[in-house]
């Protein structure tokens, strides 16, 4: 390698430094307030604990990468959602045999949650029912009912998270839940 | 397909006050109204749910997560300014591959040149003076052979040098 080439490429390490919009500190504070909600939904949404972690990480880099000045807390936030929507997108059009599905996990995930053994064993019997019920749901049902009653999106953050217009969320949000609550009903939770 | 009070019912699970600690008028009307009843059914799985894995989760440190991502941008970075100098060095070696063949071609033309002047020769009185004249057209036809050979010696070491920089 020419000396020439070194000094480009050092000018290029540089350039990665500035290609984050956020400064670290920023990043910290923003990190911690958001961190749990997008795990929690990318974990349900793909039903994989492990991948969760992968995309979590790929899903901040994609926000620090794509620069752009955002509005409010609640606009970046919105943003984040809708990078981590498109990410368990992706993952959704791959094949199934490298995925892992949610109720294998549940319990395995309970047994660190609580000690008491009927909590655990209520819990988990609600869990598999809903993760079964959620399973039947179209993906953007699963997507929108989470991002409507786990994290309590309104309908225009639901609209920017998944792309779709802020009219058509209110009926669309309508039949999910429905068909929701009937398979719930129907499996006794 | 939306009820007044679903929003009422949607904060009551969300904070928690849902149903014990929430207006009792509100718990009527969601075992009245139908819509309500989906809301709630809804709202409380999924508030449970989601309570459960966001405590489940072993998340890394912010430090880390921006760690990874200042490494891979920096990757990333240098892998694009490497780019243009990875296509510099195909074309440059391309050309050495080409300029080779080239001069390989050209040598070839000169040796059966060669030979048919070996032919000629075996024809020819041996006096002197025709030998010398002989020696002298070989030496003439012989020179873009040699001078090939010698830009091949030349230029073999830049072509080299220029295909395996990146190492």
């Amino acid at each position: 390698m020419t000396f020439s080439e070194i000094e480009r490429l050092g000018a290029a390490v540089g350039e990665a430094d500035e290609a984050f919009h956020m400064d670290e500190d920023a990043f910290r504070v923003f990190y911690e307030r958001t961190a749990r909600p997008v795990w929690a939904y990318l974990s349900r949404m793909t039903g994989d604990a492990r991948l969760a972690d992968d995309l979590l990480q790929e899903t901040y880099y994609r926000f620090l990468r794509a620069g752009g000045t955002h509005e409010s807390d609640a606009h970046r936030r919105n943003y984040l959602f809708r990078i981590a929507t498109n990410l368990v997108h992706d993952h959704r059009r791959r094949p199934r045999a490298d995925r892992v599905e949610m109720t294998e996990q549940i319990e395995a995930a309970d047994a660190r949650l609580d000690s008491n053994a009927a909590h655990i064993a209520e819990r988990t019997v609600r869990r598999l029912d809903l993760a079964r019920a959620m399973g039947r749901l179209k993906p953007r049902e699963r997507d929108m009912l989470w991002l409507a009653y786990a994290n309590g999106s309104s309908h225009q953050e639901i609209a920017d998270a998944l792309g779709l217009k802020r009219a058509s969320i209110k009926l669309l949000l309508f039949r999910a839940r429905r068909r929701l609550a009937n398979l719930l009903r129907d499996s006794g939770a | 397909m939306e009820c007044v009070r679903e929003h009422d019912i949607v904060d009551a699970v969300a904070s928690g006050r849902w149903p014990h600690a929430c207006d009792p008028s509100l718990a009527a009307h969601a075992a009245e109204c139908d819509i309500c009843r989906d809301v709630v059914t809804v709202a409380v799985a999924l508030r449970d749910d989601a309570f459960d894995a966001r405590h489940e989760a072993r998340l890394p440190s912010a430090g880390l997560v921006w760690w990874r991502a200042t490494i891979r941008a920096r990757a990333e970075a240098s892998r694009v300014a490497e780019r243009p100098l990875t296509v510099a060095q195909g074309i440059a070696g391309a050309c050495a591959v080409g300029l080779a063949f080239g001069l390989a071609g050209f040598a070839w033309q000169s040796v059966q040149r060669f030979e048919r002047l070996g032919e000629i020769l075996a024809g020819l009185d041996a006096s002197t003076l025709q030998f010398a004249s002989s020696s002298a057209s070989i030496l003439q036809r012989a020179l873009p052979l040699v001078l090939g050979l010698g830009a091949c010696l030349l230029i073999a070491p830049i072509a080299v040098y220029l295909v395996l920089s990146d190492d």
